[in-house]
């Protein structure tokens, strides 16, 4: 915590929750501001950078942390319930030639938007899920710096351990595990219903921790 | 022609070279090592095809992208003289040293020669024997082991243990069979109730009571192969116990019983079992079980037929080499058949037979393959994930420690889906002896969580340190050629360095250099030592230099200790003086021009506290070569690398120990003792690693891909 960090009453702070305040200068707003869809419950932090032309959907009791990146440029992003964007992650973010992929429409001609996480999706520091129709199904943990290119779909209750790859339009099966330069292997450890009741207990902390200031981006 | 190809990969000069580090371009130390075939290397060993391929083009020498070099040195421990110990006997003098010496000077070290390899070393590598005053390496010391411990635990384990239990811990400490992670054991969660899965309930999850191991990296997890816990302490005697699947493994009696049970189903046993269980899978002790007590009662049997009535553990006694069966079986084998022993094997019908049913041990190899085939296609169908996946690696199946529990022993696991835990293998911590005097050159503390050493003689503290830095001088040296890679030197063109020495001793040093005119090797550079013979002041206690130099001025104690930190490196600080400055006799104005000149022959370049610098030139050699000129072939390993062989000697007078009269180098002659003091010598060869070589084209400039 520095100090200068603005405290109106030293008290107030000594017997609640600290709130979590970034040390870095203040971020600029760039861009379009987006058509939001926030949820009453849902907490996005007052520096998370969402930019773009199309809607932005941020659903029940999902964490955007700070400096989190929620692009639109590409089509429209949806954060599935009890989400967590960990700080310089990015939704929806340009591939490595900085093109921006629109997700092709599905059978019944709709849109299919360019990132949609599914429910108890975590997204960890500095990863990229990179805009394009890409699907990250539910309780998938993307791990720290991990590059999901466009399109990719990736199943339920994967782990994408740090710093891995996943190929544009690639498919990964449920319960995949890919880790050490790109091995895969399946989880049977059948725990997926006790990581989500993890991740809600998670939530409940960060939701205290973090600043949450929804309005700002509607 | 094929082995005219693969010749060259068997020359130790090739393959038992020091590894280069391919991102930094800099060799890597390990001695011995053989480098692994890299399809990046140009220089690597098998040319493409027959045809040596001549002239050497621009191309090939630019073939792999120049990593940045690091200017090296490298220090050659005595212990690979051919007779390293010979000369250091105690009546030796300081004359027969230097000759010695010369001796050194009259061979030049070659430190790409295939031997250098295991001698070089850099210099936080090297220890030194305070009582033979000699530079020791990784590779002479004797090493003695301190202590036995667990990496994961840090529990150390007793010798005696280690000789009845292994060399892995035998406590809870478990490394994962997958990816080699660390696993920790964890409580079996029960699933919460999904009904109650959005509600706010956050109480503690129930979980069953027992344990499993898990890997947090690659969720691997011990349930994978059927095994559960129900303690969370001493996993390594519970793992011991239970097979794959959670069975537990049989026990002697329970296998004496069920072996009863099967002999006593199938009769004498002589004309074996009934084919139909010729199939059933024994696990590895087992089967030994078996197969031992089949032997037993055959040999009991074969010696019963000459004295009917012994019992087993008489016959036992006599199943010696000494025993008259086993004796006349031996001589038959070496001796051919004679026809006594014919008349007598005949005469005894069925000595011995093999074993025919699982119940004596016999196990059928299991060639049939459709089980693992269907194995492999289930896992691709129902996972989605390619099927190759599903087999353990080599290093998998190697890490794996064997288990008497497996089965069967024919057809081991090829999948990664029946692969078990890998308990930590233990550690050691080591003392270092010299290999002359037994000296202890290092002992760490026994204890296992401290990391501090009781005893530790490195040479750093002993001989003085060589940095190695280009000399620029802006209006003297040319400027860099064009299409030059960097940290390269460009050939046939003078070129300086700046070798600065760091005295670690608080006596003050003499040095004296020596190279050869020209690198060893088929491209040699011409090398020239500017000034071969020098000396470094000592390096005096740092708060009385600093006290000295704020004795003048009413020196408070922060700029002090500012002086004190900033004084402390040879690069920058109050120490630093150029020589041309520092030079008696000259007048201020020659001090600067000097300076404008560069190098001056026979002059120290800079000096300092405790360091001092002198200038080497240069002149690389080229690596192009034409057809008709000279066909030396493709460009060896490191033969790239500007690498300069360097003699140093240095002498110092030390305190001459009182009780004890030192053999070896310190030349215990009454003549050199002045007051307590006594000449020490230290005399080794070096290697300057400079920079990377290139070759340069007829048209006069350096080749580049452009
Ligand atoms: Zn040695
Ligand atoms: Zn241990
Ligand atoms: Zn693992
Ligand atoms: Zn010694």
């Amino acid at each position: 915590m520095s100090s200068a960090t603005p405290s109106p009453d030293p008290r107030s702070s000594a017997h609640g929750h600290h709130k979590r305040h970034s040390i870095l200068p203040a971020v600029s707003q760039s861009g379009p501001k987006p058509p939001v869809q926030f949820s009453s419950s849902c907490t996005v932090a007052d520096s998370a950078l969402l930019t773009g032309p199309h809607t932005i959907i941020v659903s029940t009791e999902s964490v955007i942390h700070p400096r989190a990146r929620l692009e639109s440029l590409g089509g429209r992003v949806t954060v599935g319930r009890r989400c967590i964007v960990h700080e310089r992650a990015c939704l929806g973010a340009a591939d490595l030639q900085g093109r921006y992929h629109k997700g092709s429409p599905d059978k019944d001609g709709r849109s299919m938007g360019a990132v949609t996480l599914g429910d108890y999706v975590t997204v960890e520091v500095g990863a990229q899920v990179e805009s394009g129709g890409t699907v990250i199904g539910e309780g998938t943990t993307v791990g720290i710096g991990t590059r999901v290119g466009a399109g990719a779909v990736v199943g339920k209750h994967c782990t994408l351990t740090a710093n891995s790859i996943v190929a544009a339009g690639e498919v990964i099966p449920d319960y995949t595990v890919i880790y050490s330069n790109g091995l895969r292997r399946v989880d049977k450890r059948g725990v997926s219903d006790l990581k989500n009741k993890a991740q809600a207990r998670q939530i409940d902390v960060l939701r205290r921790m973090i600043p949450s200031n929804p309005a700002k981006f509607q | 022609m094929f082995g005219n190809n693969r010749l060259p990969a068997f020359h130790p000069g090739l393959t038992q070279s020091r590894i280069r580090d391919t991102t930094t371009g800099n060799r890597l130390w390990f001695p011995g090592v053989r480098s692994p075939p890299s399809e990046s290397s140009p220089s690597d060993s098998d040319p493409p095809n027959d045809q040596l391929p001549l002239p050497i083009t621009p191309e090939d020498l630019y073939d792999t992208p120049m990593a940045p070099f690091n200017p090296y040195t490298y220090i050659r421990c005595p212990c690979s003289e051919l007779n390293p110990y010979a000369k250091r006997t105690p009546d030796v003098t300081a004359q027969g040293l230097s000759r010695a010496a010369q001796d050194d000077d009259d061979h030049t070290f070659d430190p790409r020669a295939a031997r250098s390899n295991y001698s070089l070393y850099p210099l936080e590598y090297l220890s030194f024997c305070e009582d033979c005053h000699q530079i020791r390496c990784p590779r002479c010391v004797a090493e003695e082991i301190v202590c036995y411990y667990c990496p994961n635990c840090l529990f150390e384990v007793p010798s005696s243990n280690i000789r009845s239990e292994g060399n892995r811990c035998t406590r809870s400490c478990f490394q994962c069979p997958i990816c080699i992670g660390p696993l920790a054991v964890n409580h079996v969660e029960t699933p919460p109730d999904p009904n109650q899965l959005l509600s706010p309930d956050h109480a503690a999850s129930s979980h069953s009571g027992s344990y499993l191991l898990s890997c947090s990296y690659c969720n691997w997890s011990s349930t994978e192969i059927g095994i559960k816990f129900d303690k969370p302490n001493s996993i390594h005697m519970q793992l011991a116990k239970l097979r794959n699947g959670g069975e537990t493994r049989l026990t002697a009696k329970e296998r004496k019983e069920r072996r009863k049970e099967q002999g006593g189903g199938g009769g004498g046993s002589n004309n074996g079992q009934g084919e139909e269980d010729l199939d059933t899978l024994l696990d590895m002790e087992t089967q030994f079980a078996n197969l031992k007590s089949f032997y037993q009662n055959q040999l009991s049997d074969a010696n019963g037929t000459g004295k009917a009535g012994g019992d087993a553990s008489a016959a036992l006694g006599n199943l010696g080499f000494d025993a008259p069966a086993s004796l006349s079986r031996i001589m038959s084998l070496y001796t051919g058949s004679s026809s006594l022993h014919d008349k007598k094997s005949k005469s005894r019908p069925g000595t011995m037979r093999e074993a025919l049913a699982p119940s004596e041990g016999l196990q059928l190899a299991s060639l049939d393959e459709t089980s693992a085939i269907t194995a492999l296609q289930d896992f691709e169908s129902t996972t989605g994930l390619d099927a190759y996946s599903s087999t353990a690696s080599t290093t998998q199946l190697q890490s794996q420690t064997p288990y008497l529990g497996a089965s069967p022993l024919h057809g081991l696991t090829r999948f990664t889906s029946s692969l078990r835990p890998i308990p930590y293998l233990l550690r050691t911590k080591r003392s270092k002896r010299c290999p002359q005097c037994r000296h202890i050159i290092s002992k760490p503390e026994s204890k296992v969580t401290t990391t501090r050493f009781r005893i530790r003689l490195i040479a750093g503290n002993y001989i003085p340190t060589i940095t190695i830095k280009q000399l620029i001088i802006p209006g003297l040296t040319p400027p860099p050629m064009p299409n030059l890679p960097p940290d390269t030197i460009a050939p046939l063109q003078p070129a300086q360095f700046v070798l600065t020495f760091k005295n670690p001793i608080f006596e003050s040093v003499r040095v004296t250099l020596a190279t050869p005119a020209t690198t060893p090797g088929r491209f040699p550079s011409k090398v020239t030592i500017l000034c071969p013979q020098f000396e470094i002041d000592s390096n005096t206690d740092v708060w009385e230099e600093a006290l000295k130099d704020n004795n003048t001025s009413s020196a408070s104690t922060s700029t002090s200790q500012q002086n004190l930190s900033s004084s402390t490196g040879p690069e920058g600080g109050p120490g630093r003086k150029r020589a041309g400055t520092l030079r008696p006799g000259t007048a201020g104005g020659a001090s600067l021009a000097g300076e404008e000149l560069g190098p001056e022959v026979g002059k120290v370049w800079e000096k300092g506290r405790n360091w001092t610098s002198i200038v080497i030139e240069v002149i690389p050699a080229s690596l192009v070569q034409t057809a008709k000129r000279d066909g030396k072939g493709p460009i060896k390993e490191d033969e790239d690398v500007l690498e300069i062989p360097m003699f140093v000697r240095i002498e110092w007078e030390a305190e001459a120990p009182e009780d004890e009269i030192m053999p070896g180098l310190s030349g215990a002659k009454g003549g050199n003792k002045d007051g307590g003091k006594e000449k020490r010598e230290l005399a080794y060869w070096c290697v300057l690693g400079l920079g990377g070589l290139r070759g340069r084209c007829k048209r006069g400039f350096v080749c580049g891909r452009s």
